[in-house]
């Protein structure tokens, strides 16, 4: 198993190769320049030209590349071009709040997902199915930015229960780190909730149709031990398949839901590099991402071992 | 490896990564009244003054570095920084002694040293600065509180170079720093303004935070925009960065930020209703906004079909476009000077006056030898100003019969491509869209986009003589009177030749919570004499 893992993870690097010469070519032959973004509307074509060079704007494409993959081997992201601050630096900055918000999304996903389509699957064809099928394509149908909006009007204008905007690290206190994440969390959960509860209902649909539950009735097992115990495990390899592919979209539903609620983490990081052509910060954000995606990838495998132990590596 | 040793490892690198393993920004605190909030206009994406030059940079650089001389609301140049100058009767020689018991924030005395290195800095990237560059004969300090600048010809408009608040200002800054290359950023945020820069909670695009700086010695005089004492009566003042508008709006509302620089036009409404909150006009000196032909290419290399398109634009379209209906928030604009400001003039608009003439127009056009070439408009789709205003531009442009190429683009594509000289159809353009803030278009010192030396000119390259003739008379004119006669007719020949088309002059507003009081009009936030309640 460990080696497999030590397999899996050199197996990442000519993916991340791959990722970094598409990501800066893309960037190299991108419309836009962030000389002129510093420069200012004031600003002379000399001068702009003169900020570029200082920024190495100037230099060939491949040397360019050189230098970047070179300080990337040494453990160096860059510098940004706007703020004067290690990339590395303003990653780790940024990496708590996201975390934080992906953290509490995918755990409200799971205990509210996963019970959902597990009783949807033992009513199949109920109100209550029907019910629960109907939240989740209410969820599916509903963009982030409007019940997150939704979602502020009510509970922090009107009821003011909870804040609008914002972050507070989990060392001030897990009440104020956790006020600041449930609105964030249900508004970005709802996509989720909705696949996962989708999936788990599709699948346990499968299960409760099998030999050994009819079996395991049959005994005189309660509802609850045949559902969750029985049922739901051996349902367990696409659920946690989906729950990690979700991942990806909690990574892409990150970059909205910081906007609305102002969390300062990765995903808006993301935008602003981007609307400001911040090439390093770019590069750097999409390579820690694609790791992340390969990392999870990896985490699913295993997982299917933890849950199902016929599989081996 | 089992199952239970992943699932420790799992929770041990979350639990990390939560607390104290990474850093962590404070966002939402609980602010005390000893705390301002402020949600800024944009990011705080760098700070360096002198190399980056945007608004935002400027307006956080105000409460860090002083300047010379700074301009009260009357935009007049007043001591600053200065105790004293003196210049000779062929005002050839200035001499300036510094205040005493001006300090750094890291303690440091500011000495006549630092002074002539940040000007040099200053003066490399500054409009005003290079034209002082130009015919400086020497700058030098001659003791620790007096600095000297020798020309080689009189320079009338030296008080207001120093004290204008148009970006870049000419902010004093340690030695060390100050000899940094003015192209390169500097990393040391050093000054002697009345707060110091905590960069250990910068978070860029997120969070800056500025702390009172307990040795700050403030004039005695009122605070007026950029001169007068800079009292700071709260301990902290953070901005807070929110891109998006409607969570800054319900931010306000819920009292979680106490200041918004610049609310939405579609917002105030709402805004106003609360009992809370005062929503006021912001900057009384407002933005121009503006779209510009290319000289370089027909259509727009014809005089006339660029007055064919000033012939039937109609600055209210625009103007309702960007503000809605709010008849106090724009005002018509038939020249190129900021309304209410003493050199603004009408002379040479009557082009942009009264009924628009859409024949007469087609006919003018048609005169400029237009046969339906592409005419390539890019507008930026993330800048709501510059959209409303491409979406009546493209309406304008087909009603006058032209074939519209409807570049909707972003911001930083724009910034690039309107420095392309090559022609519209590879790579080029015929026309773009922005806006000039009112503080830049008081006078031609720090308007760039009025100036049409051709080549050398802003994105277009307009060629003017006549308007190029005029900025010089304002420069070498000895008295107001003289000013604004220059000015007069520069207006006309710009509008003559059609330097850019003006689309009219719209204000904006600022909201804050009323236990903040002391929030003053003017082309930046001002933070001296804020004061906030519990």
């Amino acid at each position: 198993m460990l080696s497999y893992i030590l397999r899996r993870i050199v197996a990442t690097l000519p993916v991340m190769a791959i990722v970094a010469l598409f990501v800066f070519g893309l960037l190299y032959i991108a419309p836009g320049d962030p000389a002129v973004v510093i420069a200012g509307d004031q600003a002379s074509p000399e001068d702009v030209e003169r900020i570029r060079q200082s920024l190495g704007l100037d230099r060939p494409f491949l040397i360019q590349f050189g230098s970047w993959v070179w300080r990337l081997m040494h453990g160096d992201l860059g510098t940004s071009i706007f703020t004067n601050l290690p990339v590395s630096t303003m990653i780790g900055q940024r990496l708590g709040p996201t975390l934080s918000l992906m953290m509490v999304t995918l755990l409200l996903t799971i205990v509210v997902a996963v019970p959902l389509g597990v009783v949807a699957a033992w009513k199949a064809g109920s109100f209550i199915d029907r019910a629960i099928m109907g939240f989740a394509v209410f969820g599916f149908s509903l963009p982030v930015f409007v019940v997150g909006y939704f979602l502020a009007y009510v509970f922090a204008l009107q009821l003011e229960w909870l804040p609008v905007q914002g972050y507070t690290p989990l060392n001030r206190g897990f009440w104020p780190w956790l006020q600041n994440l449930i609105l964030p969390a249900i508004a970005l959960g709802c996509v989720y909730i909705a696949l996962v509860a989708r999936i788990t209902r599709a699948a346990m649909l499968e299960v409760l149709q099998q030999d050994y539950i009819r079996t395991a009735k049959a005994k005189g097992l309660g509802q609850g031990g045949i559902l969750f115990i029985h049922a739901l495990k051996n349902a367990a390899v696409p659920i946690v398949t989906v729950i990690g592919i979700g991942i990806a979209l909690l990574i892409g539903g990150a970059v909205v839901t910081e906007s609305v609620f102002a969390i300062p983490g990765l995903g808006r990081l993301t935008i602003d590099a981007i609307l400001r052509r911040d090439y390093p910060v770019i590069q750097g954000i999409v390579l820690l991402f694609s790791f992340v995606y390969v990392l999870v990838n990896l985490m699913i495998d295993v997982t299917y071992t933890l849950v199902d132990p016929r599989i081996r590596y | 490896m089992d199952r239970r040793t992943v699932l420790k490892g799992l929770a041990g690198a979350s639990g990390l990564a939560l607390t104290g393993g990474l850093s962590a920004p404070a966002i939402a605190q609980g602010a005390s009244a000893r705390t301002l909030r402020f949600v800024p206009q944009a990011n705080l994406a760098n700070f360096d003054p002198i190399w980056g030059t945007q608004y935002v940079v400027r307006n956080a650089a105000a409460l860090v570095w002083d300047t010379l001389y700074g301009v009260d609301s009357s935009l007049v140049p007043q001591r600053q920084m200065v105790e004293s100058e003196e210049v000779t009767d062929d005002g050839m020689t200035w001499t300036f002694k510094l205040r005493s018991g001006l300090k750094f924030h890291d303690g440091e005395p500011v000495l006549s040293k630092d002074v002539v290195a940040s000007l040099n800095r200053w003066a490399a990237r500054d409009p005003m600065g290079l034209m002082l560059k130009a015919i400086q004969q020497e700058l030098t300090a001659v003791d620790d509180r007096t600095f000297k600048w020798v020309l080689k010809q009189p320079f009338p408009k030296m008080l207001y170079a120093l004290a204008k608040n148009n970006s870049p200002c000419a902010f004093i800054m340690p030695e060390r720093i100050a000899q940094t290359d003015p192209f390169k950023q500097i990393s040391d945020y050093v000054g002697s303004g009345p707060m110091k820069f905590l960069t250990g909670e910068w978070v860029p695009g997120a969070k800056a935070v500025f702390e009172k700086f307990a040795d700050y010695a403030p004039r005695q005089e009122k605070a007026s925009w950029l001169a007068g004492g800079k009292q700071i009566l709260v301990d902290r003042v953070e901005w807070v960065i929110m891109p998006d508008p409607a969570t800054a709006a319900a931010a306000l509302q819920n009292g979680e930020i106490d200041w918004w620089e610049n609310p939405i036009a579609d917002l105030v409404p709402v805004l106003k209703k609360n009992k809370n909150i005062n929503v006021d006009i912001g900057d009384p000196l407002g933005n121009i906004g503006s779209f510009r032909m290319n000289f370089l290419y027909p259509p727009f290399n014809d005089v006339r079909a660029r007055r064919a398109v000033l012939m039937a634009m109609s600055q209210e379209d625009y103007m309702r476009a960007l503000v809605g209906d709010d008849d106090s928030l724009w005002k018509p604009l038939p020249g190129f000077f900021t309304p209410g400001t003493p050199l603004y003039t009408e002379m040479g608009g009557d082009i942009l006056k009264g009924k628009r003439d859409l024949d007469a127009a087609k006919k003018l056009l048609a005169e400029s030898g237009y046969s339906g070439q592409p005419v390539t408009c890019l507008v930026a789709q993330d800048q709501p100003i510059t959209k409303a205003m491409g979406d009546v531009t493209a309406d304008l442009l087909k009603k006058l019969g032209m074939n519209v190429d409807f570049v909707a683009t972003d911001w930083g594509t724009v910034g690039s491509r309107r420095a392309q000289k090559t022609p519209p159809g590879q790579g080029g353009w015929n026309m773009f869209h922005t806006w000039h803030a009112g503080a830049d278009c008081i006078n031609p010192a720090p308007y760039t986009a009025i100036r049409a030396n051709g080549d050398k000119a802003w994105f277009g390259w307009p060629t003017s003589a006549g308007t190029e003739k005029e900025v010089t008379s304002w420069f070498e004119a000895k008295n107001f009177d003289e000013e604004k006669a220059a000015i007069g007719r520069l207006n006309k020949a710009a509008m003559d030749d059609v330097v850019y088309a003006p689309t009219g002059f719209f204000l904006s507003y600022t909201a804050w919570r009323k236990n903040v009081s002391g929030v003053t009009k003017g082309p930046l936030p001002f933070f001296w004499g804020v004061s906030k309640t519990a």
